[in-house]
């Protein structure tokens, strides 16, 4: 079992990582603050939190239909979508689009994450800026993302204070945390204007309207999407509901449940740019993006989603509120995991990646103690999908 | 695939038909002198963890040797030949635990056979015919065998005539009362845990604690989250005069923090589960508690071990069974 001894080495490197800890320990007291305060604040999450859960257990079993109506609704709005039945699709697709020696100004995207499409469109011999700063710290500190919603969360100030150092040659005191977000700021600007492709992914994506929601706080999206001549955004097609007025619900829900009362920006991006200023000719190609791509991702979602027990994992909405009640996440951080984590982590191992070994090392780190459950708005049954993917990985691997 | 330590403990449960691998009847050994009757309708259920929870501690430090060797699963499928391999005589290692005077583990057992017989209830226990549930089993992912062996139990209970059980470790009562119903056919056993059964028979008990103390509350997993026994076993502490419950600020009831021996964890990453076991430690010392309760063996292990790694001597770990029958009156 090479696979899981490394990957145990790896889980035990991290839970004797202090500042791993350190870091978790100071983000699990303010998430379980914030999200308590926004959840008081706006009671009716909760509700709200139900009916999303009925929403998204739905669409689960019409993804196929949904994909085809979203992708007629953002053809109508003068966009260009495409279904990938594979990681490989999407990333041809997407090079095909951007070619190579390009700019490009990137927003934090898990979907993005899972096809590693930074990586390859580097190797296609373009330049890729991350400017989620999160994101941003782990592309220049050549890590992974060990959080969802924050993907730098085991990076201690110290640490970023010395990359800054490293990247700017200017001194950046540790507990001057408002002049490490200068210099990220000051360092991405110029690249939004000289980005030719800004790349995002989405959190929910209204099949009716063909509109991507994407929920921010730093407006790297805006900007991202917003200001060089083409935006691509790719998706998993469990983001997507049939109407706007769930696509809505799910937002505030997820949002709420990723600590924050209300996020700053929620972009919402149905087409390319267009005016009809002058004598009511629709023109395309204002002051945003001229072109607008959507790259609709299946990697093996449809296959999940017959799972009965597993597609529970398709209604994750990625607000991370899980894994801040997770022990084990608590001493590890994303090391319990791949592309996604903990319980989650080990479905999408299996049936996203497929890469079983991998599946069964998570889903045997998992505690199946329940409390993740306990604070998912989709109560989303972690340790159920633990034992249940267990079973799979032993089934299959006596009858091999 | 299944870790190797996993492994080991299934292969007891298959072959031995208890967690340990301990010998037949070994289990029964805490019970000799109290003449419970061997056949009844209702039943008190031990369970592995209580009755060779003198065992456990050895299981640990097998269980870490596996850790730390080379030894893959195929090999720990197969006892003689892992035990080869590990190279510890497993039998030997578990007599002389036996020999050793008194059994301390054994003590939540015979307490709660104390409180049961205080509240006027009849009940028989199965002693060395006890089945293991195989609880375990159904977390490794071993459904077959799961399956096989959850029959196995639920034939034995019929056989004896049992229709109640009363039972005493979290994980068997789910198992008992949830897994076996989805697995086995015609299922008709009423399965309660002994919180249940003390919560609904308060009022029938003037419990008072020796001293006044404050005590804080750890919520195993399988029975708060499982079983959602929440509000039970916190009647139980307020009715004991002389006890503050005191709890911890967030994480208590449905958020209260896996001890780490979550789901045979400890068999898995033994290391890691006592860091689990030190956090949880922690957040329960934070109340400035004297005394943590829990219903469940595995839990007190773990938090026994926690406090030990933080030299908290002054803090005690009792089973619900014995607070409560240290303060029954009269």
């Amino acid at each position: 079992m090479p696979v899981f001894n490394d990957y145990k080495k790896e889980i035990m490197d991290a839970a004797h990582n202090e500042r791993i800890r350190l870091a978790l320990s100071r983000a699990i007291a303010s998430y379980r603050t914030n999200t308590n305060a926004a959840l008081k604040k706006f009671p009716h999450t909760i509700q709200l939190a139900k009916e999303v859960k009925e929403i998204k257990a739905k669409a689960a079993t019409q993804m196929e239909e949904l994909v085809r109506i979203a992708s007629e609704a953002i053809e109508f709005n003068h966009g260009k979508a495409y279904f990938a039945r594979t990681a490989d699709d999407a990333r041809r697709i997407i090079g095909d689009l951007v070619g190579k020696d390009k700019l490009i100004v990137k927003g934090k995207s898990m979907t993005g994450e899972e096809i590693e499409i930074r990586e390859y469109l580097e190797e296609l011999g373009n330049e890729v800026y991350e400017t989620d700063l999160g994101e941003f710290i782990i592309q220049q500190l050549h890590s992974r993302p060990m959080h969802i919603v924050s993907p730098a969360i085991h990076v201690p100030r110290e640490d970023v204070a010395k990359l800054f150092d490293k990247i700017t040659g200017e001194k950046h005191p540790p507990d001057d945390i408002a002049k490490m977000v200068e210099t990220a700021r000051l360092l991405l600007r110029e690249k939004y204007v000289q980005a030719h492709v800004g790349m995002s992914g989405a959190n929910v994506v209204a099949a009716d309207t063909g509109t991507l929601f994407i929920i921010e706080n730093e407006g790297n999206v805006r900007l991202s999407t917003g200001l060089p001549p083409v935006h691509i955004a790719i998706v998993g097609i469990e983001k997507l509901v049939p109407t706007l007025g769930e696509a809505f619900k799910v937002a505030e829900v997820t949002w709420r449940y990723a600590n924050y009362t209300v996020p700053s920006y929620v972009s919402m991006v149905s087409g390319p740019s267009k005016t009809g200023d002058i004598e009511k000719v629709t023109t395309y190609g204002a002051h945003g993006p001229k072109e607008f791509h959507v790259i609709f991702l299946d990697a093996g979602r449809t296959e999940l989603a017959k799972n009965p027990v597993l597609k529970q994992a398709l209604s994750c909405l990625r607000c991370g509120g899980c894994l801040y009640e997770c022990p084990v996440y608590a001493v590890t951080a994303g090391h319990f995991g791949d592309k996604c984590f903990t319980s989650v982590g080990a479905v999408w191992a299996d049936f996203i990646s497929k890469d079983r070994e991998k599946a069964g090392a998570i889903a045997y780190t998992c505690l199946t103690c329940g409390r993740c459950k306990v604070r998912c708005p989709m109560e989303i049954d972690g340790a159920e999908m633990t034992v249940a993917l267990r079973q799979l990985i032993e089934e299959s691997a006596s009858l091999s | 695939m299944i870790p190797p330590g996993l492994a080991y403990i299934a292969d007891n449960i298959i072959t031995k038909g208890n967690l340990l691998g301990a010998a037949k009847g070994r289990g029964a050994e805490w019970a000799k002198d109290l003449n419970l009757p061997k056949q009844g309708e209702t039943i008190f259920f031990a369970g592995c963890g209580h009755q060779y929870a003198s065992e456990l501690e050895s299981l640990s430090s097998l269980i870490r040797r596996i850790d730390k060797s080379a030894v893959g699963t195929d090999v720990a499928f197969g006892l003689a030949n892992f035990q080869k391999k590990v190279g510890i005589d497993v039998t030997r290692l578990y007599s002389r635990v036996t020999a050793a005077k008194g059994n301390p583990g054994a003590e939540p057992l015979r307490d709660a056979v104390k409180v049961l017989s205080r509240l006027g209830i009849k009940f028989a226990y199965l002693a060395e015919d006890e089945p293991c549930c195989g609880g375990p089993l159904h977390y490794m992912g071993l459904h077959q065998q799961f399956t096989q062996q959850t029959q196995k139990a639920y034939d034995r209970f019929k056989s004896k005539g049992v229709k109640r059980i009363i039972s005493l470790v979290p994980s068997c009562t789910y198992t008992l009362r949830q897994l076996m119903a989805n697995n086995v056919q015609n299922y008709d056993l009423e399965v309660k845990h002994f919180v249940e059964v003390v919560a609904e028979n308060l009022s029938s008990l003037t419990l008072r604690f020796p001293r006044e103390v404050k005590v804080t509350y750890h919520d195993p997993c399988q029975l708060v989250r499982f079983l959602n026994l929440t509000e039970e076993p916190r009647r139980i502490l307020k009715a004991i005069k002389g006890v503050e419950l005191v709890e911890p600020e967030w994480t208590k009831g449905a958020y209260a923090t896996c001890c780490g021996g979550g789901g045979g964890f400890e068999a898995v990453f033994p290391e890691l589960s006592e860091i689990l076991a030190v956090n949880r430690a922690k957040e329960l010392l934070a109340t400035g508690a004297e005394i943590i309760v829990t219903p469940c063996p595995g839990c007190i292990m773990q938090l026994k071990a926690g406090l030990k790694e933080l030299k908290a001597s002054n803090v005690a770990v009792l089973d619900m069974t014995q607070i409560v029958a240290m303060s029954m009156e009269g």
